[in-house]
């Protein structure tokens, strides 16, 4: 079992990170479409997604049966099956990963559940460290203002509701994501986050990310062309 | 009054329990099952109200294991996290309470063959130890300890080999024999590494199960009835191996014998 930052494999891992609202998803989908264009072999990968796993996710969201620590054990636990079965392989591979939330995103939404921040960084040891992690750094108005006019509502656990913060949606998920923006201002020394203004016109973010992910794919000597 | 093995969980206070939490453990077929029936029985006819409980049995992840057993394709670490994420399910929603209602409750396995089963898998005992420290300290943990050549029979006449107890996914070329042996071999060695860092109270798990049965009684009459578990501690040092009990009492009987002689 290889630790965070042992790993030495050929491809390159891109991840973003960042609260709801943050365009962090855009801006993941817009790299996806230039490095296909460019000819890499390159794979996406979306957390809380395997297919073992997420059945029991969903289940428990639904009926509301998660707390802290099960909601915490479940997400590494998902992780866990796209790690071992995805990320691991193709980067080994040779492949350029995107992951669209990577353990960042727990780290900052468990210690903001209440949960033992060193227990959960020790709880995904066996993560890669990623070639760069993107942080789109938003403030909370501006990120609260895109969701509200690209749907109705926030989702339970999204905002935060099982805390008990508010009885309030809206407040609720003000609270619990002005913790999360917290946690993750803590990752940005920590772990060597890559900020970037989220802010920004959505083509300035992207060019930034490009320049810095082509650094990176420069150096690389194994990389995959798609097929 | 209980307390974890060093990480809280949120919500989760364990200063109040009132109840006892009694562990079994041990290896597949080794006869854990049977006693914590017949331990249950007995305890209730004491007037204790008793909680039994296992591995894999939450009502949130329960099934997803076992779903995901079915296709053989899970991955050590996730196998390990999915297993933890179960033992947080029960623990919060099944032990914990039963504890505060002030239960004895009696658990077959407990976070010591879940961390055994995934170092037998190759993951760092460090790692391992570590997720699993926001269990609870436990008040007995009762190890019945089985050789492998002792445990092969009761295998093969009885339920017949079974693809996870014989580690057919470490050692999938082998046939089921082969495989049995080096898994439960493995992991016997791994138990008797646990046994001694987290204070087991071991049990040969050889005889009869009424003979198990009654060493049993005797360990939790200890910690139910104070006045025993004080007049136990007085009599003998911490009862480690029959083995060392017999040997003062050889020594003891001989004693006698010069003085008379």
């Amino acid at each position: 079992m290889k630790r965070y930052g042992d790993h030495r494999i050929p491809g390159r891992l891109f991840v973003v990170e960042g609260i709801d609202g943050s365009g962090k998803s855009t801006q993941l989908m817009l790299l996806h479409q230039w490095l296909k264009a460019e000819g890499y072999g390159v794979v996406f990968s979306e957390w809380n997604s395997s297919p073992l796993v997420k059945d029991t996710t969903k289940r428990g969201k639904k009926k509301q049966l998660l707390t802290p620590a099960t909601f915490s054990l479940i997400h590494a636990t998902d992780f866990a099956d796209r790690t071992e079965r995805n990320i691991i392989p193709l980067l080994k591979a040779g492949a350029v990963v995107l992951c669209d939330r990577y353990i960042y995103t727990a780290f900052a939404r468990d210690a903001s559940r209440g949960m033992d921040a060193e227990w959960i960084r020790e709880l995904y040891g066996f993560a890669v460290k990623p070639t760069v992690a993107f942080y789109f750094r938003v403030p909370l108005e501006v990120a609260m203002k895109r969701i509200n006019d690209a749907r109705a509502g926030f989702k339970y656990y999204e905002a935060g509701m099982d805390l008990g913060l508010s009885d309030d949606p809206d407040e609720s998920f003000r609270l619990f994501q002005g913790r999360i923006l917290e946690e993750y201002d803590k990752m940005i020394p920590e772990f060597g986050l890559t900020v970037i203004d989220a802010t920004l016109p959505i083509e300035t973010q992207q060019q930034e990310m490009r320049l810095m992910v082509l650094a990176k794919l420069t150096q690389a000597k194994q990389l995959r062309v798609a097929p | 009054m209980k307390e974890s093995y060093g990480v809280r969980l949120p919500g989760l206070e364990l200063d109040d329990l009132v109840g006892k939490l009694i562990v079994l453990e041990g290896t597949d077929g080794v006869g854990r099952s049977t006693q914590i029936r017949l331990l249950k029985e007995w305890l209730e006819q004491q007037g204790h109200a008793v909680l039994d409980t296992g591995l894999t049995r939450s009502g949130l992840v329960g099934k997803g294991i076992k779903r995901a057993k079915e296709g053989h394709t899970l991955g050590r670490i996730t196998l390990s996290l999915f297993y933890a994420t179960d033992f947080a399910d029960r623990l919060e929603n099944e032990i914990v309470p039963a504890l505060r209602a002030g239960f004895v409750v009696l658990t077959d396995r407990y976070i010591y063959s879940l961390m055994a089963r995934s170092m037998v898998r190759g993951l760092d005992p460090l790692w391992v130890r570590n997720i699993h420290r926001f269990a609870p300290k436990p008040d007995a943990i009762f190890y019945l300890r089985i050789g492998v050549d002792e445990l092969i029979p009761r295998a093969v006449f009885t339920r017949g080999f079974d693809y996870w107890e014989s580690g057919m996914d470490l050692y999938s070329a082998e046939d089921m024999y082969d495989s049995f042996r080096k898994y439960q071999t493995a992991l016997l060695d791994q138990f008797d590494r646990l046994a001694e860092e987290f204070s087991f109270d071991v049990i040969d798990a050889r005889p009869e199960p009424r003979v198990i049965f009654e060493q049993l009684k005797a360990g939790i009459d200890r910690i139910l009835t104070p006045g025993v578990a004080r007049a136990a501690e007085t009599a003998t040092a911490p009862i480690e191996s029959s083995e060392a009990a017999v040997a003062m009492m050889i020594e003891e009987v001989s004693e006698e014998r010069r003085k008379r002689a």
